[in-house]
C-alpha cells in the first residue's frame, strides 16, 4: 500500500500542470485495474508517470481527480516513453461526480486492450447492497449466479452489469453461458449494505491465469424511511383521556353547583 | 345546607377544570430539552458530494511517522470522540435505571415491504439497526423499541419521553463488557419531520440514539404521528449530575 501513497504524491504533481486546462467543475474518482497477465507496466496519465511497476491483478485507487480529459498510456515497466511506443493507449473524459474504472485487460482471443467503465454510483435503498460484474477475461460468454440463481446471463468480454440485492453473503459462481458444469469461479462474497462490490474477471481461462479481483465502494447507503414503534395508543404524550374526563366532570360539577345556587336565590 | 353544597360543587368543578390541568401541564415532562440542533448538525453529512471509498483487500497503512493510535487523539477537536476501545461484539442488553428498563437487544435491518427500519414483533425487545454503527462507534447508533402494541400493551420504551438530562443508559455487549451513556437531549419529531439522515448517520461524533413512537395517535390506522427521540453520549463521568 506504500505504493498507493507514493502514487497519490506523484499524481498531485501530475495534476497541477493540467489544472489550467481542466474546467474546475468538480471531481471524479478513478480506479485502475491491471488485467493483462505476465506484464509488469508503468502507467502514464497525461504524459506523467502515475503508477509504477503495476502488476497483473492489482487494483489501484480509487483516486480522486478533477473532472476533465485524460490521456492514458501503458508502457512495459521501466521503458522510456520518449524512445518507445506504449503497449496500450487511450483517452477518456472524467465527468464530475463520476466513478470510472480504467482497465487493461484481455479480449476474447487474448489481445490486450484498454477500457473505461462508468460505475453505477447512485445510492442503494436501505438494506441493499450492489454487486457489479465485469467480464474482462479471455473467455467466451458467461453467466453469473448468486446462490445458484442467475443474476447476469450471456455476458461477453468487455461487458458487465450491476444489480441491487439485499445485503448478505452470497455464493457467487461464474460459469460458461448456459453450461452450469463449466465453473470458472466459485466463492462466497459478503455484500455489505450501502456498498458496491465490483468484481472483475481477468486473465485467461485456457492459459490458467484466470482470476476474479474485487473492489468495494462504500458510502452509498440510504436511511430507512421511518421507525414504526407503536400501535396501541396508550402513550401519554398527548392530552390523556383521564384528564379530559376529569375536566368534563368538573364542568358538570360547576354547572350543577351554580344552578343549585341560583335556585336558592 | 344546600348553599354550602352548591359552593362545594363549584369548588370541585374549578379544581377539576382549572387546577388539575394546570398541575398536569406543569409536572409533565418537557417535550424537548438539550441542544438538538447542535447534535443534528454534527451528525449531518456535510461532505456527501465526494463519496468515501476503499479497497478492502489492501487496508491503508498510515504513512511513516503517523502511527495512529495515541497520536490520532489530537484530531477530535470539539466533537465527541469514539469510545476507545469500543467493546467487541454485538450489543445484547440495555438498562435504563430511571425508567426501569432492562431489556435484550437484537440486530434488525430493514423491512423490505415498507422500507422502514425493521422492529421486533414484541414489546419486550430492543432493536439495534445493524447496518449502522455499534453503540460507542462514530455516528448514530440506533436502538428502537415499541412504546406499545395494540395486541400486547405497553412496551419497553413506554416511558422514553420521561428521560431527563443526565440519566444513564447502559449497553451490554456479547462479551459481557458494558458502556455507559449519558442522556443529553430529547425531542418529539413529527414522523414527516424525522431527520432520517441524522438519526441513521454513520459518521460524526459518537451518539446513542433511542427512538420510539409518541405524540398524537390515529386510531383508524393504529399509528402515532410522532417519534420520541433521545440522544445520549458516552458518559465521561462529568458535567450533568445523574438525576435518576
Amino acid at each position: 500500500m506504500r505504493k498507493l501513497t507514493m502514487l497519490v504524491a506523484v499524481l498531485a504533481l501530475a495534476i497541477i500542470p493540467a489544472a489550467g486546462a481542466v474546467a474546475q467543475s468538480g471531481e471524479g474518482q478513478v480506479t485502475v485495474v491491471h488485467g493483462v497477465p505476465d506484464l509488469l507496466v508503468d502507467v502514464y496519465v497525461n504524459g506523467d508517470l502515475t503508477i509504477e511497476d503495476f502488476e497483473y491483478g492489482d487494483v489501484a485507487g480509487p483516486l480522486t481527480l478533477p473532472a476533465g480529459s485524460y490521456d492514458l498510456e501503458v508502457y512495459p515497466a521501466d521503458a522510456d516513453p520518449a524512445s518507445s511506443d506504449p503497449a496500450l493507449a487511450g483517452s477518456t473524459d472524467l465527468p464530475a461526480g463520476a466513478y470510472a474504472t480504467i482497465a487493461a485487460y484481455l479480449q476474447e482471443g487474448g489481445a490486450p486492450t484498454l477500457g473505461v467503465f462508468v460505475e453505477n454510483n447512485s445510492n442503494t435503498d436501505a438494506g441493499n447492497a450492489r454487486v457489479t460484474a465485469r467480464h474482462l477475461a479471455d473467455f467466451g460468454a458467461v453467466d453469473v449466479l448468486a446462490n445458484d440463481g442467475a443474476v447476469f446471463e450471456g455476458v461477453t468480454n468487455g461487458l458487465g452489469g450491476d444489480a441491487d440485492v439485499p445485503a448478505d453473503t452470497y455464493n457467487i459462481k461464474i460459469t460458461a453461458a448456459g453450461d452450469a458444469n463449466t465453473v470458472a469461479f466459485d466463492a462466497d462474497l459478503p455484500l455489505a449494505e450501502g456498498t458496491n462490490t465490483i468484481a472483475y474477471a481477468i486473465g485467461s481461462v485456457a492459459g490458467g491465469s484466470f482470476q476474479v479481483v474485487t473492489q468495494t465502494i462504500t458510502g452509498l447507503q440510504s436511511a430507512p424511511g421511518g421507525v414504526p414503534t407503536g400501535t396501541g395508543g396508550l402513550s401519554g404524550t398527548g392530552t390523556p383521556a383521564w384528564l379530559i374526563a376529569a375536566m368534563g366532570l368538573g364542568l358538570v360539577a360547576l354547572a350543577s353547583g351554580s344552578a343549585l345556587a341560583r335556585r336558592e336565590n | 345546607m344546600r348553599r354550602r353544597f352548591a359552593a362545594f360543587l363549584v369548588a370541585i368543578g374549578l379544581i377539576l377544570l382549572v387546577v388539575l390541568p394546570a398541575i398536569w401541564q406543569l409536572t409533565r415532562p418537557e417535550s424537548v430539552f438539550g441542544d438538538v440542533a447542535a447534535i443534528e448538525e454534527s451528525l449531518r453529512d456535510t461532505d456527501s458530494a465526494v463519496l468515501p471509498a476503499e479497497t478492502p483487500d489492501e487496508p491503508f497503512e498510515p504513512a511513516p511517522g503517523e502511527t495512529g493510535g495515541e497520536g490520532a487523539e489530537g484530531e477530535t477537536s470539539d466533537t465527541t470522540a469514539p469510545v476507545d476501545p469500543v467493546p467487541g461484539g454485538l450489543p445484547v442488553g440495555l438498562r435504563i435505571g430511571s425508567i426501569d428498563v432492562d431489556a435484550p437487544i437484537a440486530p434488525f435491518g430493514v423491512d423490505r415491504r415498507t422500507g422502514d427500519m425493521d422492529v421486533p414483533n414484541n414489546v419486550t425487545e430492543v432493536a439495534w439497526y445493524k447496518f449502522g454503527p455499534r453503540p460507542g462507534e462514530n455516528g448514530s447508533a440506533v436502538l428502537a423499541a415499541h412504546v406499545d402494541l395494540a395486541s400486547q400493551g405497553p412496551g419497553v420504551f413506554f416511558d422514553l419521553n420521561t428521560l431527563e438530562p443526565g440519566d444513564r443508559v447502559t449497553v451490554e455487549y456479547e462479551g459481557g463488557e458494558e458502556l455507559v451513556f449519558r442522556v443529553t437531549a430529547r425531542i418529539t419529531y413529527e414522523k414527516t419531520e424525522l431527520p432520517l439522515d441524522v438519526i441513521f448517520s454513520r459518521e460524526g461524533p459518537t451518539v446513542l440514539t433511542l427512538i420510539t413512537c409518541g405524540g398524537g395517535f390515529n386510531r383508524q390506522v393504529q399509528s402515532y404521528d410522532s417519534n420520541v427521540v433521545v440522544y445520549a453520549v458516552p458518559d465521561d463521568g462529568s458535567s450533568v449530575p445523574d438525576q435518576s
